[in-house]
């Protein structure tokens, strides 16, 4: 008898001291309060422990204690805000990892990428990952902006939450572009080139703003190590702050917004209400998020594997050749669409920094208090204007629009590209049958007879070629500079080295103004063992 | 089910199938790590060899095989095999390649055989010597010499011809030639440097309104300004290939073909190559 009693007792004094270390370290939370959490049921005591936490939890002090219902309906946020901050954190995690492999330099910046790829377990998938995330942390910033300006989340007292976001959207940009040197290869070094370049056409500062980013006329040692600094200390360091700043505003003081329908106009006192309703920020939105979490690494790691997502990697960066094609990274291209309209400092400084104070005045300019679609069809026909432009605009930067490349250039460029894969390197080592295959008027059935399964992969990058050049060489009313008159093509296959073959492309015609006979070729080696991706 | 435990469900579900794809990407890394090793590889030989091209060649020659008088080869059996030993080099033959390249030549080790420019025999070619290259390059370039060793040929002794040379009277009765055979001779005896691929020579394939080799060679012997003694578009081949100043085409400087043709070409192989030309109209 007097065994059990102590053994009870002992059990309660144990289960107490258990329930004390669990409430110092989930802040407020015991062993009871924590199960009923995870099932989802009422708090156990009163008051409401779950509230305690935020008030002596640092890391929960900061997230709210609520929402209201309406403000969590997913079609009003589409979380976008959410995963923003998801692919922040993403980014910090993997980068810092990233940051073990890479020195930077120009003499091993390459190399150390190539080494994280050939020698470090995981290390192309921490690549891959950092860079999806980065590329989704646009993505999702744009969306979320478009998303905060569509529901007119930025009006009245959330001015402020809105110009903290135009300056992460800048701080956002900043971050991929910086990233995007690193690598030290062909399209980074000349993307970050143009990109810089458009400092010099500011006005009375140009060439002090340009040697204060690249270190020196040219984008050298120098460069390399601003644009790392920039990206690994001083733009975490102030996406982190702004961030804190941003999410504090509407956490802590305004809460989201809630939908237009459920506040504007005369809607039923019921329906209000309901939309008032508080939803805990423990357990409902905690295990929402978490639950988002698992969703986002689940979709990036797949994206990553399954879907075969990969950051690119093109040969090391060289200053002496320019590519034929010069590129920005997407989310720059309507910039590079506004270059070609105009002049330089016009166009890459003026514009855009007026666009950038509109940004900043949208809460100001835009004095109409509705918030619903439909009773400020002005903001969103501007909204919707403006999004269109940008894609046309995205269109115009590309490289193949309004630049005339000769026509035997740009056919043979468009066959094996400088950089990245092209038709011709994607045929099957094993298709490269050594010959002299000349253009004519029709294209044989197959190039390789003598191959036991044909070459229908050569065959058919030959036959582009043909019908590029033939098209070339008979349309007349074509321009001048895509007109190939008599044109004569060839591809010779060479056997040049153990698991190594010689391609030549070659065109000649006559000038279609002086009639001198012209010739452009290029010459490319094949390896067996290169790996394409 | 509340929405509280659906969403903690599949946030399980997720975490494990993602936890899956981990490890089976886990699983696959030796391989992966190791293929994009010898892509790796495989690349640096693909730029060697675009590097080598324009700034070896001409020295070197095409294919590695040098140029009597002027540079040694970088192809052949004794390179790979003795001449670290001779030069008294303690290294790799990939490091003497590396080195040599880097720093260039001042003056050549085999002056009567191999001049080079004279002094330096060769020029430095890395930055840090003064040179265009950079230190990737030039690695990559020795990994593209260093994939001829597999093939090297042995060139100690006199190579061994599979007959007599035709010699250089283009008057001889040739052999029944096999055109698919001489296609393969033209990259083989270098032809196809010249006259394929580049254009150091007359091009053979037609071009523009300019017609093949072999059509051409139809028409010139009987051109009112042809100074050599063919009377057939055969001979004519023949002797452009064994006695190639008897007519230098026009455009073209005299000697720039090699003059020794005739005894490093055995009957047979002439006319392979010249069946083979007469196929390109
Ligand atoms: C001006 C002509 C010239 C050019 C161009 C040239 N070389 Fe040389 N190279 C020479 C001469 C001459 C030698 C010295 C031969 C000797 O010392 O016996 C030499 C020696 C070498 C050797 C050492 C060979 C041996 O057997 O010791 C290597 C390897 C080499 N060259 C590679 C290259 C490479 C690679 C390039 C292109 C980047 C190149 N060379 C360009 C003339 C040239
Ligand atoms: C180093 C470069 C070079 C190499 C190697 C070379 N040639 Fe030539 N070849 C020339 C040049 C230059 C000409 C034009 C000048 C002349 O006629 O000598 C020419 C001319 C010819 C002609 C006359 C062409 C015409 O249009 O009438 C023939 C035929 C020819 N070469 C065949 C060959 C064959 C066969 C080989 C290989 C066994 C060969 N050549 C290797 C440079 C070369
Ligand atoms: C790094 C980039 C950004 C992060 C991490 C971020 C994060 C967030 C988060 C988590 C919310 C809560 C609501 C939601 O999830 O949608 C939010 C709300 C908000 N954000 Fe951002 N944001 C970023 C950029 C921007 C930008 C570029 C703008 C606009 C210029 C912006 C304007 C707003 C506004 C106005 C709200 C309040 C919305 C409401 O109350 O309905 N944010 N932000």
């Amino acid at each position: 008898m007097n065994r059990t009693l102590d053994f009870q007792d002992l059990r309660k004094k144990a289960i107490q001291a258990l329930d004390n270390r669990v409430r110092i370290i989930t802040a407020g939370l015991g062993l009871n309060e924590l199960r009923a959490v995870m099932r989802g049921d009422a708090p156990t005591e009163k008051p409401n422990p779950r509230y305690k936490v935020h008030t002596t939890s640092f890391l929960f002090h900061i997230r709210p204690r609520y929402y209201e219902k309406g403000s969590t309906i997913f079609a009003h946020t589409f979380r976008l805000g959410f995963f923003t901050s998801f692919f922040f954190f993403v980014e910090l995690l993997t980068g810092l990892i990233l940051m073990i492999y890479y020195t930077p330099s120009p003499a091993e910046a390459y190399d150390s990428i190539l080494n994280l790829m050939s020698n470090v377990p995981f290390g192309k998938m921490l690549r891959d990952i950092h860079r999806l995330g980065a590329e989704g942390m646009v993505i999702f910033t744009v969306l979320h902006m478009l998303r905060t300006f569509l529901t007119g989340s930025y009006k009245k007292e959330r001015s402020f939450t809105w110009l903290t976001g135009v300056v992460l959207l800048g701080v956002t940009l900043l971050l991929s572009f910086s990233g995007y040197l690193l690598p030290w290869d062909q399209l980074a070094y000349w993307a970050v080139t143009i990109g810089t370049s458009m400092a010099e056409a500011a006005p009375l500062f140009g060439n002090e703003a340009n040697l204060l980013l690249r270190g020196a006329p040219d984008i050298g040692a120098g460069g390399l190590l601003r644009f790392y600094l920039l990206h690994v200390v001083l733009l975490p360091l102030a996406a982190i702050l702004v961030i804190s700043i941003h999410y504090y505003k509407v956490s802590r003081e305004h809460g989201i917004s809630l939908p237009a329908s459920m506040e504007e106009g005369d809607v039923p006192a019921e329906v209000k209400k309901n939309a008032r309703q508080r939803i805990d920020f423990i357990p409902d939105l905690f295990t929402h998020e978490v639950f988002l979490v698992s969703l986002g690494l689940f979709a990036m790691v797949a994206g990553v594997t399954l879907l075969g997502y990969s950051a690119p990697l093109e040969t090391i960066a060289n200053p002496q050749v320019t590519p034929l094609d010069t590129k920005a990274p997407w989310y720059f291209w309507w910039l590079q669409g506004m270059l070609k309209l105009g002049d330089k400092s016009l166009m890459g400084i003026i514009l855009p920094t007026i666009l950038v104070l509109l940004l900043v005045g949208v809460p100001y300019i835009d004095r109409n208090p509705y918030r619903s679609l439909y009773k400020r069809p002005f903001a969103v026909g501007i909204g919707i204007l403006s999004v269109l432009v940008l894609v046309v605009l995205s269109y115009m930067g590309l490289p193949q629009y309004g630049i005339q490349t000769p026509a035997a250039t740009r056919i043979i460029q468009d066959l094996v590209p400088e950089e990245g894969v092209g038709p011709l390197r994607g045929v099957p080592y094993e298709q490269l049958s050594a010959g002299i295959y000349e253009v004519g008027e029709s294209v044989p059935r197959d190039l390789c007879p003598s191959l036991d399964f044909g070459c229908p992969d050569l065959t058919a990058v030959f036959r582009e070629f043909s019908e590029r050049v033939n098209f070339a060489a008979t349309q007349e009313d074509l321009q001048p500079f895509e007109r190939l008159p008599d044109a004569q093509a060839v591809m010779v296959i060479e056997d040049w080295q153990t698991d190594l073959k010689k391609i030549t492309l070659r065109i000649n015609w006559n000038d279609v103004i002086t009639g001198d006979a012209k010739s452009y070729e290029k010459h490319i080696f094949l390896h067996r063992e290169r790996v394409h991706e | 089910m509340n929405r509280i435990q659906i969403e903690i469900s599949l946030g399980v579900i997720f975490i494990l199938l993602t936890g899956g794809i981990i490890l089976w990407y886990g699983i696959n890394e030796e391989d992966r790590m190791a293929e994009f090793t010898r892509g790796q590889a495989a690349s640096a030989i693909e730029v060697g060899a675009a590097l080598y091209e324009t700034n070896c060649k001409d020295c070197h020659g095409p294919q590695g095989e040098g140029v009597p008088g002027l540079c040694p080869p970088l192809n052949d059996k004794y390179f790979f095999t003795e001449r670290v030993d001779e030069v008294g080099w303690s290294g790799t033959i990939e490091d003497y390649i590396v080195a040599t390249v880097s720093s260039g030549r001042l003056t050549s080790t085999r002056p009567d055989r191999y001049a080079g420019q004279g002094r330096p025999a060769m020029p430095p070619w890395a930055e840090s010597y003064g040179g265009p290259l950079r230190e990737d390059q030039i690695r990559n370039i020795a990994a593209f010499i260093m994939n001829w060793q597999a093939t090297a040929p042995d060139r100690s002794q006199e190579p061994v011809m599979a007959g007599p040379p035709v010699g250089t009277d283009i008057t001889v009765e040739l052999p029944e030639g096999n055109p698919a055979l001489g296609e393969g001779l033209a990259t083989t005896k270098g032809c196809a440097g010249c006259h394929i691929s580049q254009a150091i020579g007359p091009g053979w394939a037609a071009s523009g309104s300019v017609p093949g080799v072999g059509a051409r060679a139809e028409t010139r012997y009987s051109a009112a300004d042809y100074t050599g003694q063919a009377t057939s578009a055969q001979q004519y081949l023949l002797e452009s290939i064994v006695n190639p100043n008897a007519y230098v085409v026009e455009g073209y400087a005299a000697n720039l073909m090699p003059q020794n043709y005739g005894e490093t070409l055995t009957a047979q192989e002439a006319a392979d190559l010249i069946a083979y030309m007469l196929s390109l109209k």
